[in-house]
């Protein structure tokens, strides 16, 4: 037991005969010191500084009023329209991206399709906000390509309740990012899937459709999962994409952050805080399962 | 089984036929539309007018020099300490990861907001300045760039073994400049490539930071204003933007060949 | 009528032949190595078995029954592969039970033949672990509880230890032969590894570029190898240029030396005659009725339990092996050998 000890020190000194283990512990923590400075100044403080504005009232006084406040019907709808866009369109977005990502990887689609699928969901995950309102609206918008085709053969979608202006004609926009996102982060996951493994099934006797149910789905479980959630915090922090296809008229987070920040339209500069707190916490709660589901799918994708 | 196979591919032709329809006509619709800005013909007057607009040159040039600065910045800020971890302090490594997370966690619009709250009075009051604005600009920029920069380079970090390059560098008597500039850098330039285009892609037509530090000096509340006054000029800068985001994933790919897909990642 | 019969197997994958007019009948209960390099085919042919790949052309018979093109879910032969192939999401023990789960056997059915086959490979305590929990060593001896859970017809084995350590290696060889002949199963065993399919098979088929080779109980193999492929992949091989070979009297001339050789068995000899003996026929020194040659060592290898030379006999540089004795005086680089081996030792390729 006690030679144990010294072994370690004597490997030690070997290591390192320049300098001091403390000493050199120091310097070491240096070489990180500026990120860390940089993400306590503009990562840490401005949330800090949300996070104790929600507690104050508008003279600075503690309070957990803000917190009641957001109890406020208008609020919770806001909270509610924009968890259900974000739901809406990561379980949409997932399906149609997993649906193609499946035809790439093990769905027996040629090797170029998959890299002319690879190039272009780079560019449309990473199209979105202003220029991609526009392209919705001269696409669906009242007088827009797509919908004055189809009223030309008869379907008036205005006529029949669409309207891109919508809670549906947001999700129908917002898509346009979401699958394509969909599509880059769960083909490794599909690619991961071995050959053995079906064979291995079937060699036991499964068919197909069972090695989908009780193996390839499951090991896919937690990377759809967590994909959703990265699609979900995708939708719930957009606002540049809502703000330009709405004009504000719809009633999402975001947009109430927005006007809160360019005039105190809550008349309460402490409830504007909590609401972003609010964001804030809803992101950290997805983002903790994503943390677990991620984590879970390497331990067995691992080797 | 033959037949299993042919349906399955049906399928996939399927799913892939409805993503491509749904990628490519709203872009087909408003290249159409660009194109009508002259009544009864077909024309490129509504581009015309866009290159012709001093605001346009001004936005964009404003927007790109604020690219470039923050991939600076963010190479400056992310470089040292993804070496650093890897070769020093590996137990770390989870810390920084979770850091560079944040801006998943924290919208854009919560993060501006937060900063403006802190930095718009004292004792900084960067919002008070010319240089100062620009700098809170770059530095929210340079948040968001975080997870697809690390990322990025902590892989091409971790794809040439940092510490037995470092170790067989030294032995061979090099010093930290040599071993930092001519031996890890000329590594990571591929890393560095993509992540630095990513970032530039996300920063130049950003609207929701920008919007609320500088306004329509930037590219991305440019766009938006043409958008509520000029219908065709409008969707001729989506053209315009499309094209722009796809020169810059093109590049990327261009960098990554030979490679996996790369590492691509969105906020919006 | 054999157990298992695969009879004038061909494989071609696009243009290229995998295999070649394989030819095999297997008894019921007897262990089969396929042994070769990489790409001779030996494990497309057991994958032919399995029911992964369809013959191109000829068929394969089970238990008399033709499985040729049967799913490879009908037809109830156990598999482990290379990589374990385990599923990663279920338990050691669901892992076992998985054949049995989706061939809808009752619980309590599942749960004794999963208790069996865990006592079988020592892993009682493991039951409840995940694969990643488990060394590769433990991986493949729940691999191997799974295949035989459904207590298959045929157990086929695709390098079951390639991936293993070297020590983990010998343990779980052994371990899957005491398993086969406890359960009496008929298995194929494909490998790369001579010492493997020496050591554990009835028979062995040498395969090379999708073609049969010599099939044949292992000392037969190694004692005995029909062509030059097989003598020189099946252990070490010397082959040493030689003249004036008299097939009648099975003399030729080594280095200007008189050799006699084994020529009971009729062989074709090419335009070039080489002498084909193993390292280890050699001694040192003079020995009446055995042939003796003269030469110079050039290289000493000690290895342990084997102290491998090199010995340069004319034109040839020869592969010595000795049996290494503790008080030994070993030869020394430079030192010229008398060497000596028996005339049934030797043979003309």
């Amino acid at each position: 037991m006690s030679s144990k000890p010294n072994l370690q020190h004597v490997n030690t000194k070997r290591d390192a005969p320049q300098a001091r283990p403390a000493l050199s512990a120091w310097r070491d923590w240096l070489g990180v010191a500026p990120f860390l400075l940089f993400a306590v100044l503009f990562i840490l403080l401005p949330s800090l500084s949300l996070f104790a504005g929600s507690f104050q009232d508008s003279k600075g006084n503690f309070t957990l009023q803000n917190f009641v406040d957001l109890m406020d019907p208008s609020i919770l709808g806001a909270y509610w329209v924009t968890i259900r866009i974000s739901l809406v369109t990561a379980l949409g977005g997932g399906l149609l991206g997993f649906m193609m990502a499946y035809g790439v990887t093990v769905g027996g689609l040629p090797r170029w399709v998959r890299s002319a699928l690879s190039t272009f969901s780079g560019v449309a995950s990473n199209f979105a906000g202003v220029p991609l309102a526009f392209a919705f609206i001269t696409t669906l918008g009242r007088t827009g390509m797509i919908t004055v085709l189809l009223k030309y053969i008869g379907l008036d979608l205005y006529d029949k309740g669409f309207s891109l202006y919508s809670f549906w004609g947001l999700s129908l926009t917002y898509m346009y990012f979401q699958f394509p996102l969909m599509v880059l982060t769960i083909t490794p996951a599909l690619d991961g899937l071995r050959r053995e493994w079906r064979e291995a099934a079937e060699n036991l006797g499964a068919t197909p459709a069972e090695y989908w149910l009780k193996v390839a789905l499951p090991i896919l479980t937690p990377s759809i999962l967590g994909t959703m959630i990265l699609l979900f915090g995708n939708a719930f922090g957009a606002y540049a994409t809502a703000l330009s296809l709405t004009g504000g008229f719809i009633n999402l987070i975001t947009i109430l952050i927005g006007s809160q920040i360019k005039g105190d339209v809550l008349h309460n500069v402490g409830l504007g805080y909590a609401l972003a707190f609010g964001m804030v916490v809803v992101m950290a709660v997805m983002m903790t399962i994503y943390y677990f589901l991620r984590r879970r799918s390497e331990r067995w994708l691992k080797q | 089984m033959v037949e299993a196979m042919r349906r399955n591919t049906f399928w996939s032709w399927f799913w892939m036929a409805v993503g491509v329809l749904y990628f490519i006509l709203p872009l087909v619709a408003t290249f159409i539309f660009s194109l009508r800005a002259k009544k009864g013909v077909l024309s490129f007057l509504a581009y015309e007018r866009i290159f012709q607009d001093a605001n346009f040159w001004e936005t964009f040039t404003f927007s790109l020099t604020v690219g470039f600065v923050t991939i600076l910045v963010s190479l400056v800020l992310v470089v040292p300490t993804a070496y650093w971890i890897r070769l020093r302090l590996p137990h770390l490594r989870g810390m920084i990861e979770f850091v560079t997370m944040m801006p998943f966690v924290i919208p854009a619009i919560v993060l501006v907001f937060g900063l403006i709250r802190v930095f718009s009075g004292a004792p900084f009051f960067l919002t008070n300045t010319f240089v100062g604005t620009n700098a809170l600009l770059v530095a929210a920029y340079a948040v968001l760039a975080l997870p697809y920069m690390f990322r990025s380079v902590d892989a091409g970090l971790g794809a040439i073994d940092v510490r037995s390059l470092t170790e067989a560098a030294q032995s061979l008597g090099a010093g930290w400049p040599t071993i930092l500039f001519r031996v890890i850098f000329p590594n990571l330039r591929v890393a560095i490539l993509s992540g630095a285009f990513l970032t530039l892609a996300t920063v130049i037509g950003e609207f929701t930071i920008a919007s609320f530090l500088v306004g329509i000096k930037a590219f991305g509340p440019y766009m938006s204003l043409i958008g509520q006054n000029k219908t065709y000029e409008a969707s001729s800068l989506t053209i315009i933007s499309f094209l722009l985001t796809w020169a810059f994933m093109g590049l990327i790919q261009l960098f990554n060949r030979g490679k996996s897909d790369g590492t691509l990642a969105g906020a919006h | 009528m054999s157990y298992l019969s695969i009879s004038n197997v061909s494989k071609v994958f696009g243009g290229v032949v995998a295999v070649e007019d394989f030819n095999l009948e297997v008894e019921k209960g007897e262990f089969i190595s396929f042994l070769g390099p990489s790409g001779c085919g030996k494990t497309t042919t057991l994958r032919m078995v399995a029911g992964f790949e369809l013959p191109t052309s000829g068929e394969v018979l089970l238990d008399d029954e033709n499985i040729t093109y049967k799913s490879p879910n009908e037809r109830n032969v156990g598999m482990v592969f290379q990589s374990y192939a385990l599923f990663p999401n279920m338990t050691v023990a669901q892992n076992i039970g998985f054949g049995l789960q989706v061939r809808k056997a009752p619980a309590d059915e599942i749960k004794r033949t999963v208790d069996e086959m865990l006592g079988l490979i020592h892993l009682e305590k493991h039951a409840e672990k995940y694969p990643y929990q488990l060394s590769g060593g433990q991986q493949q001896r729940v691999a191997l509880a799974r295949a035989l859970a459904i207590h298959p017809r045929v157990l086929l084995l695709d390098e079951p230890l390639s991936a293993l350590d070297a020590k983990i290696r010998v343990e779980l060889r052994q371990e899957i032969r005491r398993i086969q002949q406890k359960m009496g199963i008929t298995t194929i065993y494909v490998t790369h590894d001579q010492e493997e399919a020496l050591s554990l098979s009835d028979r062995i088929v040498v395969m090379s570029q999708g073609r049969m080779e010599q099939v044949g109980a292992p000392s037969e193999i190694y004692n005995h190898p029909t062509t030059e492929f097989v003598a020189s992949f099946v252990g070490q091989l010397n082959l040493l240029p030689v003249r004036e070979v008299d097939l009648q009297n099975g003399t030729c001339k080594l280095n200007g030396q008189l050799v006699r050789f084994d020529h009971s068995e009729p062989r074709q000899i090419s335009d070039k005659p080489r002498l084909a003996i193993r390292p280890e026929e050699f001694q040192f020194g003079q020995a009446g009725d055995r042939n003796v040659v003269l030469g110079r060592v050039e290289v000493v290898m000690f290895l342990g339990a084997v102290v491998r030379l090199r010995v340069r006999i004319g034109e040839a540089l020869v592969s010595v092996d000795l049996f290494n004795e503790r008080n030994m005086a070993l030869p020394r680089v430079g030192d010229d050998v008398t060497v000596n081996f028996p005339a049934h030792a030797c043979w003309i390729m």
